[in-house]
């Protein structure tokens, strides 16, 4: 039996057990209210009990998933500043590899070269799920607490804002989810190298063959580490 | 005992209203037995071969409607004479009758909604022909007073929320003669049909071509947090009427408009189900125009950086999965090829 790599730990397949439980919820609840004439969201809003209901569940979930974020956020200064991890050992910044790789994967696509980029612990497809989420966090959760709470933040802000969170809110939700139903679950379900799923979200490790087809560079770094021990 | 609140029973009060109407319903608008006729069915008068004109009047649905206790002749003022005279008056929604108000012993009438909408944008404007005019909405293009149509009882039920949000603090006085009236009436309309109702003209363009009105604004209401949970059924928000007023509509440049930028703070924190801790700042939040580069330009640029940023990401997205299941295809064809 081949080696098992850690990829991913508890703690981290929990961070994301506890994203995507929230957002398949906060889908199923806020799209019916930005497309009101929808006959799928009738449907989605009988079932749960009208729009009295989905505007609690999605505040609840919404709660869950910012609490994550947050968990996420302690998380990471957690791993620096206690555990005196430098951030590029996080591996999760784009650098001038990444731009590389991406034109390396298109030359391949096209039959151009038959040389695959070689990718470290995150490929860039990864690293754009990543702060794809970030960025989406930030926008999502400030325009929707701003929408929950109207009245206390037009205290401090003028009017003009809800009306940017709202565009916001329904927008930036739009591009969330085309993003992970058609690149996330592309890259983790429907590709066909991938099919029918990528188990790491809850086995949290890799075997050594797929170590060496999809993160060389960090395979190569973890045997030389552990040559030297 | 200390616990006990003064909150009034909205359901309660129907039901014991509803006991006691019951035996009026009906029997004193057909005091001057004009069913005897406008009951037949198809009592229709052929005015010129081609104009019929329709005297049908259901009891049974009169008996149903809002002016059911009214008789006859309080509103049809010059039918004093049978046969009926063939030119007769319109009806002018603001004579008394001998209904008498609740609480008060004058005769009711609808006076004061009458000078209300007179001096409204839907009233006539000296300025404009008499067909522009004709062409404004008067009493009855609201209030149809469908009394061919039996009003069901559900509408009241599904609304009562509605009215409460507005009639709920002034008392328990105030509950009944605002609901003994409305439930008298049965004139209490959903929210959704208010908006249909408005709709009908401001979002039609060949209605509104001679009038200074924005088209814009209907489906700009219909897009917003107001419209959408209204249509998914949230009974209780701003329909047009909350916060363009029911008579008294007035264009928000106007200094005595609801919706005028003096005034819409008050507007929007009128009541406790609304927004009642509103600012300032929150009640100037454009709630139903779309954002254009000059009134709005940042909530417009937004707007079309979003757009401008899904599909771009969106675009990139697609030809990589594209390209990267080209590859993968081209690869499993190829190799089909060589075995």
């Amino acid at each position: 039996m081949s080696r098992e790599y850690l990829r991913f730990s508890v703690n981290q397949r929990l961070q994301h057990l506890f994203m995507f439980v929230p957002f398949i919820i906060l889908v199923i609840t806020g799209f019916p209210i930005k497309y009101p004439d929808s006959n799928f969201g009738t449907m989605i809003f009988s079932a749960i009990g009208g729009i009295g209901s989905a505007r609690l569940i999605h505040r609840i979930a919404a709660a869950v998933m910012i609490l994550d974020f947050g968990f996420h956020i302690i998380y990471l200064f957690f791993n620096i500043i206690v555990n005196r991890l430098p951030f590029s050992k996080l591996y999760l910044l784009p650098n001038k590899k990444d731009a590389q790789d991406i034109v390396k994967n298109l030359k391949y696509f096209l039959f151009l070269s038959d040389e695959r980029p070689q990718f470290h612990k995150y490929s860039y497809v990864e690293k754009f799920d990543y702060w794809a989420v970030f960025w989406g966090m930030f926008i999502m959760a400030g325009s929707g607490l701003i929408l929950w709470f109207p009245e206390e933040f037009t205290q401090l802000v003028p009017g003009v804002v809800i009306q940017i969170a709202y565009i916001a809110h329904s927008d930036e939700a739009l591009l969330a989810f085309l993003a992970i139903i058609i690149w996330h679950f592309y890259n983790v379900h429907f590709n066909p190298r991938v099919w029918p799923a990528n188990k790491v979200w809850y086995k949290g490790t890799l075997t050594e063959e797929e170590m060496e087809h999809e993160h060389p560079l960090e395979l190569e770094e973890i045997k030389a580490r552990e040559e030297g021990e | 005992m200390a616990r006990m609140t003064h909150k009034p029973n909205l359901h309660l009060i129907l039901g014991i209203l509803f006991v006691f109407t019951q035996n009026v319903r009906g029997e004193q608008a057909d005091a001057e037995n004009c069913f005897l006729c406008h009951d037949l069915t198809s009592f229709i008068l052929m005015e010129n071969p081609n104009t019929l004109r329709n005297f049908e009047v259901t009891s049974t649905s009169y008996q149903h409607s809002t002016h059911r206790n009214v008789i006859c002749r309080d509103c049809h003022t010059d039918i004093n004479q049978f046969p009926h005279p063939e030119a007769v008056q319109k009806v002018d929604c603001a004579k008394a009758c001998h209904v008498t108000k609740p609480f008060a012993l004058t005769g009711y009438s609808h006076t004061d909604q009458r000078d209300a909408h007179a001096i409204s944008a839907h009233g006539a404007n000296l300025n404009y022909s008499k067909e522009k005019n004709d062409s404004k909405p008067g009493c009855k293009y609201c209030h149809d007073n469908s009394f061919r149509n039996i009003i069901e009882d559900e509408v009241l039920t599904a609304s009562s929320e509605h009215c409460m949000r507005c009639h709920e603090g002034s008392g328990l006085a105030g509950v009944i003669l605002h609901v003994s009236s409305h439930s008298a009436h049965r004139s209490a309309s959903a929210s959704i049909k208010v908006v249909e109702l408005c709709s009908s003209c401001h979002a039609d363009e060949s209605r509104m071509q001679n009038f200074d009105v924005n088209l814009t604004q209907v489906g700009g209401y219909q897009n917003h947090f107001h419209g959408k949970a209204l249509k998914r059924g949230m009974d209780n928000v701003a329909n047009c009427m909350d916060c363009h007023r029911n008579h008294l509509n007035l264009p928000a440049d106007d200094p005595n408009s609801s919706t005028h930028p003096n005034n819409i703070q008050m507007t929007c924190s009128a009541n406790a189900y609304c927004h009642s801790n509103a600012t300032a700042k929150f009640s100037a939040a454009a709630i139903h125009s779309k954002p254009t580069p000059t009134d709005n330009p940042i909530a417009f640029f937004v707007e079309w950086g979003f757009i401008l940023l899904t599909a771009g990401t969106m675009a990139f997205l697609f030809a990589h999965i594209l390209l990267d299941f080209g590859r993968w295809a081209g690869e499993a064809w190829m190799r089909r090829k060589k075995s």
